[in-house]
């Protein structure tokens, strides 16, 4: 390989701590010998822009593609536990804030989780806009204002042990979702189970891979709630960026440039 | 991956200057600014714009050969072009870097994505 091409795709650690010397860095710019150095990153200070005061409860959203809107709230909505449901039957049995979310239609999901909550829209609403966000935020500031809990009581009763949603996914994991994946080389850990809501962490070829998000969404989220009833959020937990065998890559740096 | 097309750094120096131009690296490779105005000296504020139009990885400032640079403030402004169809939105975005210090050991990170649009509802 010739010296300059070597130069030009040695890997890189300048997104890592580590104090690793870097091969590629080759200063262009000056006659200096290389460099090692390490990347410090400086505090991100907040933008100048003004603090809103609708209410007292202040709610900030946050539209994604796939037709999600996460409302972050400034308080604990659901503490400990976390609820995810996709109709409104069952949410009118369960939750009273995801039924209130429910009412205006349009709406495929809600997760609540923590001060988060998930909305995902369906097929009908082409891309969420602010006008989807703020009727969900009023919708949840009316519901909080109100007093009543996020949860029926008979949630918390009914709610399966960490144990119990351990083992339910872990045999899914097993016997489902590993062996679909193994032929992308992909791999898929389930790192904590807290009250019912399940963190994962994906390997291999799903770490890095720019479909993971499908394959969870589509898969493995599917085939766990269908295993373990009331399972809360699924968390993905996995480093992406850090992923060096990824089964489908993007487009490398600099193509079509 | 957006392309970086255009980076303006407006840095506020602290106590401790740079005693030379300051340089940048995209994924490794180091460039210089194409337009630096302004001083590098104490308490001086100096403007930098490069025009790298390439995938960034990573970006950082390359911090002193010797000796340490006290940065007070940087203001740094992205302009992208992020696939096919812009979907990333076209218009510039703006961060606020505060205080650190760079030795010859260091270097800044620069690469931010364009943050998440938060909307108060």
């Amino acid at each position: 390989m010739p010296t300059w091409f070597a130069k030009q795709v040695a890997p890189t650690n300048e997104n890592s701590f580590s104090a690793a010397p870097e091969l590629a860095e080759t200063p262009l710019a000056n006659s200096s010998a290389p460099r090692s150095r390490r990347t410090i990153y400086a505090p991100i200070l907040p933008s100048d822009a003004p603090m809103s005061a609708l209410g007292g409860i202040r709610i900030r959203a946050q539209l994604l593609s796939h037709g999600k809107i996460v409302l972050m709230v400034d308080r604990p909505v659901l503490d400990g536990f976390s609820y995810w449901c996709a109709s409104q039957a069952e949410a009118a049995r369960w939750s009273p804030l995801a039924s209130a979310l429910f009412e205006g239609g349009g709406v495929e999901s809600v997760q609540i989780h923590e001060a988060n909550v998930t909305i995902t829209l369906d097929g009908t609403v082409q891309e969420p806009d602010d006008s989807a966000a703020r009727r969900f935020g009023q919708a949840i500031r009316k519901h909080l204002e109100s007093g009543l809990p996020a949860m029926a009581d008979a949630f918390l009763a009914c709610v399966p042990s960490e144990e119990e949603i351990r083992e339910g996914l872990q045999a899914v994991i097993d016997d489902k979702v590993n062996p679909s994946i193994a032929g992308h080389s992909g791999n898929i850990t389930l790192t904590a189970v807290k009250g019912n809501t399940a963190y994962i962490k994906m390997g291999g070829g799903c770490q890095g891979c720019s479909s993971s998000s499908l394959t969870l969404r589509d898969g493995v989220e599917q085939a766990f709630r269908a295993a373990v009833p009331l399972l809360g959020a699924l968390l993905d937990e996995t480093d992406h960026a850090a992923g060096d065998n990824p089964y489908f890559t993007e487009l490398p740096a600099g193509s079509g440039a | 991956m957006p392309r970086l097309d255009m980076l303006q750094l407006k840095i506020k120096m602290g106590e401790r200057g740079l005693g030379r131009n300051p340089r940048y690296a995209i994924n490794g490779l180091e460039l210089d600014f194409d337009e630096i105005k302004g001083g590098s000296g104490p308490h001086e504020t100096l403007e930098l714009t490069g025009r790298p139009k390439k995938f960034p990885r990573s970006m950082t400032l390359i911090g002193p050969d010797e000796g340490c640079w006290d940065i007070e403030e940087i203001v740094a402004t992205y302009q992208v072009t992020t696939g096919v169809y812009n979907e990333g939105g076209a218009g510039p975005y703006t961060l606020r870097l505060g205080a650190v210090t760079l030795d010859a050991e260091t270097k800044l990170n620069l690469w931010y994505e364009r943050p998440p649009q938060l909307l108060e509802v």
